[in-house]
């Protein structure tokens, strides 16, 4: 073998001489595998803390904090770290190229690293946007937007330094994913910073909502699916060594898949506040995605036809066809969540995260471990140092996946059925959510045992993938001989869509054209047709003091246990009061009608119960709701009020954002605060709390924050 | 307040339309794209993955 390393490309005879960056695409690999193990265990230390609140250790460590690094971890650490491993092995090879920049690569595997460990360190800290997986604040958004461009130069440069003529729609699916990704980013992020790492978002209410579930949908589906199936179609033909099954079938699954994917966001927004044309929008578009998502899953299992014998042997293809099938069931699954009366069950119960758990472990995780157990070897120029530890994981994980979904989807299920349910005179059985709560933590526990389980086999995995490494005799990159690129000439009967296919820029505009139809026919009309939101005369601008106690329920995190949107059911607004309007959220920056009840629906709380309850339930949620799951919050009726950036903020939201505030209310914005923290102080006071300058903290503004929710209609008592 | 929503009735359809029109124009331009290539030319891409000259056997296919 060779030993000396060929970084650029040599040309003799008619072919070049040169070498594929294997280094890089380990580094992602260890990365994914590490951040993969991280990611999960914080997961199952959110499961945990669902059965046992007492897990909520600390206020950096308590589930409205942790769960969102946990999302974040699996999503942006593990996947994209998965993304970027499988890119930069497969692009470089099928465009027969070294990658455009060594540097770059570099700098794109560091800056992705550091702002994982940004987030890892943010997101405990309670520094939050609130928008489920755009949490991080808008520093780390501008690092993301750096290193996304960063991959993308190497990325164009490697295609456009190919020599390849043709495009393999693996490829077509890279460069699609990071056109889309890059739209979602910016627009998602809009948002007006008013310190170093906070800042207010532009839109409000409604709006932010569409805009956020046109964000969070096509997270799932350009960076959990896109660039995914990309992987599949090159590393389960490599894996199977047999070409993928249909070629004319993946070229519209590509086109057909981008873009009905992007219409489908508002099926996160069934019953709620949203208009209804947008919501149908949802609706059909969601059930559209059938078709090309099961072409797309055929054409993957279609491809080990005749080859079935060597499934039942190889761990890498069991993962693959596992993963393949959970990308279908998925994406069955999906659609038929976004049927208005299935939704109408199934919404804010685990049974989504149920569903989300068949697409991530299934999916994206098997189809990972698939990659790196194929990969590992031929890296490190060796053999896999255990295929029967392989396979152990391969059973850990589909089991893992089983105990974990099923628990869930009963869950779910029980959930919603006793929510709903009426006795024969006309009240709710279970007028008392809790008891709702507690019906199901059983299931949490099964749940807490497979994801447990699903961790133990990736444990396994690096382990094996470990010992493969070491028993390397020394790593160097694959060097290889190819013909230069014969410039294409047009030959007679060509047709134009060649010239697509050749032609990488091309192929991203046209998949950014087909994109952006989507979002602009979907978003535009929402923001300026003001009839979409109509104004409610009595609803007002927060209070200096309700907008730091909707601050501070940001930085907690409760949105990931509440929802603050009544749906017009009646076993809702038996249970809450009445339904939800959109002109009643047009000064919520952003919007905090989260996706999930653990605990019941925050947006007719206000009035419902005294200040020394909410304090007392802050304090210890187990004193007021004996069998409680929510964590305490004691640490709030210690802290200061923080009024650094109370002036800031109001500024912000009347100067740029048009919120109506009186004239100098900035000004005078604290003595207001201050004011309002005495009345509700004096009433904390006659109730019986004796707490020393409970005046001035966090506690007080959090109660003011929840006493005025949803109270602007209520009528006067 | 239903009635505002309902009023924007004449933007769906319009909305419902378009969006239908272009997903039948993406959906039958790329079949058409896909069809007139010829086989040759497609299987050439499709063996793109099996042929970059680097088919290493490792001890999990030869079992
Ligand atoms: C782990 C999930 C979880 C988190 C996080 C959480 N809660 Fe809760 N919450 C619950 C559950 C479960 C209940 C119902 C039992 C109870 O009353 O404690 C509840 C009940 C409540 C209630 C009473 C509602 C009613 O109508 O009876 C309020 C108010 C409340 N939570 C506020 C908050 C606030 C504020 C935060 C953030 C600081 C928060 N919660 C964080 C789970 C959670």
């Amino acid at each position: 073998m060779e030993t000396q390393e060929v970084k650029t490309s040599t040309s003799q005879g008619g072919v070049d001489t040169f070498s594929y960056d294997d280094k890089i695409v380990r580094d992602f690999g260890i990365a994914t595998t590490i951040w993969g193990i991280v990611g999960m265990l914080v997961g199952l230390m959110a499961a945990l803390q669902l059965v046992w609140p007492a897990l909520n250790i600390t206020e950096y460590f308590s589930f409205g904090r942790i769960r969102p690094l946990h999302t974040n971890a699996v999503i942006f650490a593990f996947v994209g770290n998965g993304i970027f491993m499988g890119t930069y092995y497969s692009l470089q090879r099928l465009m027969k190229a070294r990658m455009f920049s060594d540097k770059l690569s570099k700098l794109h595997f560091w800056g992705w690293q550091l702002i994982i460990v940004a987030a890892a360190i943010t997101l405990p800290l309670g520094i939050t946007s609130s928008w489920e997986y755009a949490e991080l604040e808008w520093p780390i958004d501008l690092a993301i937007a750096v290193v996304w461009v960063i991959f993308g130069i190497n990325m164009f440069g490697t295609i456009l330094k190919r020599r390849e003529n043709h495009l393999y729609v693996a490829v077509w699916f890279y460069i699609g994913t990071w056109i889309t990704v890059t739209v979602l980013h910016v627009i998602k992020n809009l948002e007006i910073p008013y310190s170093m790492m906070h800042s207010i978002p532009v839109f409000a209410g409604v709006q932010d909502a569409l805009i956020q579930w046109w964000y969070g949908h096509n997270a799932v589906a350009f960076f959990l699916t896109t660039p995914y199936l990309g992987l599949m179609y090159y590393f389960l033909p490599k894996a199977a060594n047999r070409p993928v099954y249909s070629y004319r079938l993946s070229i519209i699954h590509f086109w057909a898949l981008i873009f009905i994917y992007i219409w489908a966001g508002p099926h996160h927004l069934l019953y709620t506040s949203l208009p209804d044309w947008a919501q149908s929008l949802g609706t059909v578009f969601s059930i559209m995605l059938i078709a090309p998502s099961w072409g797309g899953m055929l054409n993957g299992l279609l491809t080990l036809r005749g080859a079935w014998d060597r499934v039942r042997q190889d761990p890498i293809l069991k993962f693959m066809v596992i993963a393949v099938t959970a990308y279908g069931m998925a994406t069955l699954e999906g659609p038929l969540l976004s049927i208005k009366s299935i939704n109408a069950i199934s919404h804010y119960t685990d049974w989504t995260v149920g569903h989300v758990h068949v697409g991530t472990l299934g999916w994206n995780g098997m189809l990972t471990f698939g990659i790196l157990y194929w990969l590992w070897p031929r890296l490190y120029k060796t053999q896999l140092y255990s295929v029967s530890l392989a396979n152990t994981h391969f059973w850990l994980a589909t089991m893992g996946t089983l105990f974990y979904c099923v628990p869930l989807y009963w869950a779910g299920w029980t959930q919603s059925m006793m929510w709903k349910k009426f006795t024969p005179d006309g009240f709710l059985e279970y007028g008392n959510f809790l008891e709702t709560v507690t019906q199901i933590i059983p299931m949490y526990q099964l749940r807490a045992l497979g994801g447990a389980i699903y961790v133990v086999g990736v444990l396994i995995m690096a382990y094996n993938l470990y010992r493969t490494a070491r028993s390397s005799s020394g790593v160097e990159d694959t060097t290889v001989q190819v013909a230069p690129r014969v410039k294409y000439v047009k030959a007679k009967g060509d047709h134009w869509h060649r010239w697509i296919e050749r032609r990488p820029i091309q192929m991203l505009i046209f998949s950014a054209i087909v994109v952006l139809i989507g979002g602009i026919v979907e978003i535009i009309p929402m923001l300026i047709i003001d009839k979409n939101v109509p104004k409610i005369e009595s609803v007002q601008p927060y209070t200096a003091l309700e907008l730091e106690g909707r601050d501070l329920y940001i930085k907690e995190g409760c949105v990931n246990c509440h929802s603050q949107m009544v749906r017009p059911f009646r076993s809702e607004t038996e249970r809450y009061g009445e339904f939800s309007k959109s002109g009643e959220f047009i000064y919520d920056r952003p919007f905090l009608w989260g996706s999930k009840r653990t605990g019941p629906d925050l947006h007719r709380v206000g009035g419902k119960y005294t200040h020394i309850w909410h304090y007392e339930h802050m304090r210890d949620p187990q004193s007021m709701s004996p069998g409680s799951i929510m964590p305490a919050y004691p640490h709030l009726l210690e802290n200061e009020i923080n009024t650094t950036y109370t002036k800031a903020k109001i500024n912000v939201l009347r100067n740029m954002l048009n919120t109506p505030y009186p004239y100098n209310y900035a000004e005078n914005a604290v003595d207001d605060l201050r004011k309002q923290a005495a009345e509700i102080t004096a009433e904390l006071r006659e109730q019986g709390i004796d707490q020393e300058d409970v005046e001035s903290k966090e506690i007080i503004a959090l109660i003011a924050y929840l006493q005025r929710l949803g109270t602007d209609i209520k009528p006067k008592q | 307040m239903y009635k505002y929503i309902l009023e924007s009735a004449g933007d769906i359809n319009w909305m419902a339309l378009f969006a239908l029109i272009t997903f039948f124009s993406v959906f039958g331009i790329s079949a058409i794209m896909v069809f007139r290539k010829d086989k040759e030319t497609l299987s050439h891409i499709a063996n793109l993955p099996l042929a970059d000259g680097d088919i290493v056997e490792t001890n999990i296919e030869k079992r």
